[in-house]
C-alpha cells in the first residue's frame, strides 16, 4: 500500500552503491538519524541504510492504510534467513558477524479491533458524503480486521478478572449489526465515520508508533533548534494539560495564567499553589529534610489539599507516589521551566507527527552528503581479527562497503550479542481513533497530555496524547488518541481498563457522552531503555543505538545519539548549526562548500540569543509569580488578550503567505 | 532579508530521478549558472529568488532532493508543506519518462492536496537525442491535470518562464483560496517552525 514497496527492483539496480565510507549506518530511528546528521554535518562521508520502506523504525508514522499493511507484516512469521556464503569476500585475517535481518522481538501482542459499521448506512443522516467510492476495498479490508479482532478478543478474554463486571458488558462485539441509532436531542449529533471513510481519509492520517512530546527546553528542541534541523519541521503546542480523576478528565492548571483562569480551585488553592510552584524553583532546607523519602509525603506535608496533591504529583512532575523528593522536585522543576517558552504548557507536537523528525535529521545528513537508501540490508560485518574492529560491510547484492564505524539499530544484532537488562521491559500502547475530545471544548482543536494514575495499587500510570486534526494527524473529526505505559501484562491487558473507563467502544447509550472509539490498536514494544549502553559483543567501532524508550520526553535518544558521536569524533563539535541558505555567498561559478560554511553567519549568535530572550521569560514570570495577588479578574482579561494574540499569529505561519 | 521584503513566500520543491538535471535548473534560475559537471551541493538545503510579479514580490524558496532521489528514498517530510512541485525528467531518457508514474504515487501520497504540480522535460539542447517525443509528454501531463513545459537548463531556454508561470499560479490561487475562505481541510504550513514559536512566547 505504500507506494515505495511497489517501485520495481529495476529501478533501484540501476545504480550501485558506493564502496567506501566513513561511517555506515542500519537503521533509520531517532537516534540513528541524529548521528547520521551530525557525522555528515562535520564531513564525515556516511552511508546510511533500512531494510524497511519506510523511515524512521520503529519511530515511524503512517498513514491508517499504512499502519493496516504494517500490521499485516507484523503477524507475518519470519522466514528463516538464507544464509549466503560470502566467503569469497573475506580476506585473511577477517572473520564474519551475520546480521539479523529481521525484527521479530520488538513488537508483540498486536491487536486490532474495528467498531465502526462495516455497510453503508444509507439512512444515516449525518453520514459524509463520497463514501461511495472507496466502498468496495473498505469492505474487504475491514471484514479483515473485524475478524482477526473476534478472535484475538476471545483469547484475551479470561485475562481481564480484576475488571469490574461492567466492563464485561463493554466488551467489543465486532461484529455486532448496527443498531438504531438513539435519538440526540440535546448534545450535537456526532458525524458517524465509517470503516470506508477511514480507508478512503486514510492517507490524511499519520500514526506514530511511539507516543513522545518535545520538552520545549528539552534537549530535542535544543538540537533542533542548534541545528537548524527546525526549519524541516513544524510544531504545534500542546494546548492543555488534562488528569483522570475521580472518574473525570479534569483540567491541569499549570501555568500562571491557567490557575487563575481555574475554576475548578478556590482562591485559596490558588494562592497555594502559586506559592508552592514559586517556592519548589529554588532549593530550601525544607526540602532537603525530604531528600529519599517520597515526593508524594513532601506534598502532603505542604498543606495544598487532595486535587493539588494530585496535579503535582501525577501531571507536572508525572511521577509516582514511590518517587523520592529530590526526583519529584527535578521533574517539577524540568516542568516550570518548559512552560511558557512556547505556550501554556511545557510541549510542542510535530505537525504531521513524530516520525517526521528522524526524517528531518536524515535530509540534513543527505544535504551534507550522506547517501540514503532504504529497502536495503546489510548481511555481515567484516571483522579485522587482530585489532577487533569492523574494516568493512556486505550487503546483500554481496557487495563489500569498507567504512571505519558502525553504527546500528540493535534488531540488526542476534540477541546473544546485546546486553540487556532482564528481565525484558516492554512499553504497553494503544492507538485509538475516536469521534470525539475526552474533554470537549471551544475551539475543538485541542492537543492535550492526559495523564491518568495507577487505576489499581502497584498498576502502571499511563500517559495519553490526544491529537486533534490541526495536527495534520488525524481526519476532522476524529481524535487520535495514544496511551503509554510500562508493560505489566499485554498491551491489552494493560490498558484496556482505561480504554473502557474514558471511552465508548459500544453503542452509544443516553446519558453517554464518552468519545466512542472507532478503531483500536493494542501492542507491546520493547522498552528501548532496557538496552545497555555498553558491554555487547560486537568490535570496538560498532555502536548499538535502541529503540524508543517510555519516557515522555526524548533525553535518552539524543544523550544516546551525542555519546554515540563523541565515542566517534571526540574531536568535534555535535551538530554545529547549518548555514541558512540565506546567508550563503556563493563565490563565483564553484564555490566549495568549505568557504561556504566559512562564509556564513551561522545561527550560533541566534542561538545564544534566544537562551537570553529565554531567561527573560523566566524571569517575568518569577516576578509575576510574587504579584499572585492581583485581581483575579485582571488575571483572566490579561489571559484572553494574550490567547487572542497568539491565535492572530498562528495564522502567520512560516509557510503560509503573509497578509496583504 | 526581513519578514517584510516580500508580499508572498512559497515553497516550491523537485523531483524527479537522478541525472534529469533538477539542480542545474535551480541553480541556472536563482545564480543565473550553469555548472557544467557539478557535483552534489553539499550543505545548501533550498535556494532563494524574490522576483517581482505585477508588482508584487514573491520570495521563492526553491528546495532540491538532496541526492535521496537517487535510491527512491526521498523522506515525506520533503513533501510537506509544499506549495507547488516540479517533476522533472530529461527528454533523451526514456527511463526518467517511464518513472514518471512512481513519482505520481509519492505527490499524491505525501504531498498536499492542493500542490501545484507541473512537469517539466529538461534537456531540450540534447534535441538530436531526444527519446520521449513532446506530444506524449503533453498527453501525460494533460492526463495527469498537470502543466507542461520544455526546458533546457544548459542554454536558459523556459527555465525564467516556467518558475514565474508557477508563481503567478500560485498567487491566483492564494488569491482565489482568501475568497473561497474555506478552511473545511487544514493546509499544511499550519504550525510554526520552532523560531517562529519562539517569537509568539515573547508576546
Amino acid at each position: 500500500m505504500r507506494s515505495r514497496d511497489s517501485v520495481p527492483a529495476a529501478n533501484m539496480a540501476a545504480e550501485e552503491l558506493p564502496s567506501d565510507f566513513d561511517i555506515v549506518i542500519l537503521g533509520t530511528g531517532l537516534a540513528e538519524s541524529v548521528v547520521a546528521a551530525a557525522c555528515s554535518r562535520v564531513g564525515q562521508r556516511v552511508l546510511h541504510l533500512d531494510r524497511r520502506s519506510h523511515y524512521a523504525a520503529n519511530w515511524a508514522s503512517f498513514t491508517f492504510n499504512g499502519l493496516l499493511t504494517w500490521i499485516e507484516e507484523q503477524k507475518e512469521e519470519s522466514k528463516p534467513e538464507k544464509i549466503e556464503d560470502w566467503s569469497s569476500l573475506v580476506e585473511e585475517g577477517e572473520e564474519l558477524i551475520h546480521l539479523s535481518n529481521s525484527d521479530p522481538a520488538s513488537i508483540t501482542n498486536l491487536q486490532v479491533f474495528s467498531y465502526t459499521s462495516e455497510e453503508e448506512e444509507a439512512d444515516e443522516p449525518n453520514t459524509i458524503e463520497e463514501e461511495k467510492a472507496a466502498g468496495e476495498d473498505a469492505v474487504k479490508e475491514s471484514s479483515e480486521t473485524e475478524s482477526a479482532g473476534s478472535k484475538e478478543e476471545e483469547d484475551a478474554g479470561p485475562a481481564e478478572e480484576e475488571e469490574p463486571a461492567e466492563t464485561e458488558e463493554e466488551e467489543p462485539e465486532a461484529d455486532q449489526p448496527p443498531t438504531s441509532p438513539p435519538s440526540n436531542q440535546s448534545e450535537p449529533v456526532r458525524k458517524k465515520i465509517s470503516h470506508a471513510q477511514l480507508v478512503k481519509e486514510g492517507r490524511r492520517f499519520n500514526i506514530d508508533l511511539v507516543s513522545k512530546l518535545l520538552f520545549s527546553r528539552g534537549s530535542l528542541v535544543d538540537l533542533l533548534i542548534k541545528s537548524n534541523v527546525s526549519r524541516y519541521a513544524e510544531f504545534k503546542n500542546v494546548t492543555r494539560i488534562l488528569t483522570y480523576r475521580h472518574g473525570n478528565i479534569e483540567q491541569v492548571p499549570c501555568s500562571r495564567a491557567d490557575v487563575f483562569a481555574s475554576r475548578q480551585l478556590s482562591v485559596v488553592e490558588k494562592r497555594k499553589l502559586m506559592r508552592f510552584l514559586t517556592s519548589c524553583m529554588e532549593e530550601t532546607e525544607e526540602q532537603t529534610a525530604y531528600s529519599g523519602r517520597p515526593y508524594s509525603e513532601f506534598l502532603r506535608d505542604q498543606q495544598l489539599g487532595e486535587s493539588l496533591q494530585h496535579f503535582l504529583l501525577h501531571s507536572i512532575a508525572m511521577v509516582t507516589e514511590d518517587t523520592p523528593t529530590e526526583e519529584g522536585l527535578a521533574s517539577t522543576r524540568h516542568f516550570l521551566r518548559c512552560l511558557g517558552r512556547y505556550g501554556n504548557t511545557p510541549f510542542l507536537f510535530p505537525v504531521y507527527g513524530l516520525g517526521e523528525i528522524p526524517q528531518c535529521f536524515c535530509r540534513m545528513s543527505a544535504v551534507f552528503g550522506g547517501i540514503y537508501c532504504l529497502r536495503h540490508s546489510v548481511h555481515c560485518l567484516i571483522v579485522d581479527k587482530d585489532t577487533n574492529r569492523c574494516k568493512a560491510v556486505i550487503d546483500s547484492r554481496g557487495q563489500r562497503i569498507s567504512c571505519s564505524h558502525v553504527v546500528l539499530e540493535d534488531s540488526y544484532l542476534d540477541a546473544d550479542r546485546k546486553r540487556t537488562a532482564t528481565p525484558p521491559r516492554y512499553l504497553s500502547r494503544a492507538v485509538l481513533i475516536t469521534d470525539a475530545s475526552v474533554l470537549p471544548s471551544d475551539p475543538d482543536q485541542q492537543i492535550s497530555m492526559v495523564t491518568v494514575p495507577p487505576t489499581t495499587t502497584g498498576g502502571p500510570s499511563v500517559k495519553m496524547v490526544e491529537l486533534s486534526s490541526s495536527t495534520m494527524t488525524c481526519i476532522p473529526g476524529t481524535y487520535l488518541v495514544h496511551l503509554t505505559c510500562q508493560s505489566v501484562g499485554s498491551a491489552h491487558e494493560d490498558l484496556l481498563p482505561v480504554v473502557t473507563r474514558i471511552f465508548r467502544t459500544t453503542e452509544p447509550q443516553e446519558e453517554d457522552r464518552r468519545p466512542s472509539v472507532l478503531w483500536c490498536l493494542y501492542f507491546n514494544m520493547a522498552d528501548g531503555s532496557a538496552l545497555e549502553v555498553e558491554g555487547h559483543r560486537v568490535p570496538s567501532n560498532v555502536y548499538v543505538c535502541s529503540g524508543p524508550d517510555g519516557a515522555l520526553g526524548h533525553e535518552h535518544t539524543i544523550r544516546q545519539a551525542e555519546s554515540i558521536f563523541q565515542k566517534i569524533l571526540p574531536e568535534e563539535e555535535f551538530c554545529p548549526p547549518a548555514p541558512n541558505p540565506e546567508d550563503i555567498i556563493y563565490d563565483g561559478d564553484n564555490a566549495s562548500p568549505g568557504e561556504d560554511r566559512a562564509a556564513v553567519e551561522n545561527g550560533g549568535n541566534q542561538e545564544e540569543n534566544q537562551e537570553k530572550e529565554g531567561n527573560q521569560e523566566e524571569n517575568q514570570e518569577k516576578e509575576g509569580n510574587q504579584e499572585e495577588n492581583q485581581e483575579e479578574n485582571q488575571e483572566k482579561e490579561g489571559n484572553q488578550e494574550n490567547q487572542e494574540k497568539k491565535g492572530d499569529q498562528e495564522e502567520n505561519g512560516v509557510n503560509q503567505e503573509p497578509e496583504e | 532579508m526581513s519578514m517584510e521584503d516580500y508580499d508572498y513566500l512559497f515553497k516550491i520543491v523537485l523531483i524527479g530521478n537522478a541525472g534529469v538535471g533538477k539542480t542545474c535548473l535551480v541553480r541556472r534560475f536563482t545564480q543565473g549558472l550553469f555548472p557544467p559537471g557539478q557535483g552534489a551541493t553539499i550543505g545548501v538545503d533550498f535556494m532563494i529568488k524574490t522576483v517581482e510579479i505585477n508588482g508584487e514580490k514573491v520570495k521563492l524558496q526553491i528546495w532540491d532532493t538532496a541526492g535521496q532521489e537517487r535510491f527512491r528514498s526521498i523522506t515525506q517530510s520533503y513533501y510537506r508543506s509544499a506549495n507547488a512541485l516540479i517533476l522533472t525528467y530529461d527528454i533523451t531518457c526514456e527511463d526518467s519518462f517511464r518513472c514518471l508514474p512512481e513519482w505520481l504515487k509519492e505527490i499524491e501520497q505525501y504531498a498536499n492536496n492542493q500542490v501545484v504540480t507541473i512537469l517539466v522535460g529538461n534537456k531540450i539542447d540534447l534535441v538530436d537525442k531526444r527519446e520521449v517525443l513532446r506530444q506524449r509528454a503533453e498527453d501525460f501531463a494533460q492526463a495527469q491535470s498537470m502543466l507542461y513545459l520544455e526546458t533546457s537548463a544548459k542554454e536558459s531556454d523556459n527555465v525564467e518562464k516556467l518558475f514565474l508561470d508557477l508563481a503567478c499560479e500560485l498567487i491566483r490561487e492564494a488569491k482565489q483560496n482568501k475568497l473561497d475562505n474555506n478552511d473545511t481541510a487544514p493546509m499544511p504550513g499550519e504550525g510554526k517552525t520552532i523560531s517562529y514559536l519562539n517569537c509568539c512566547s515573547l508576546n
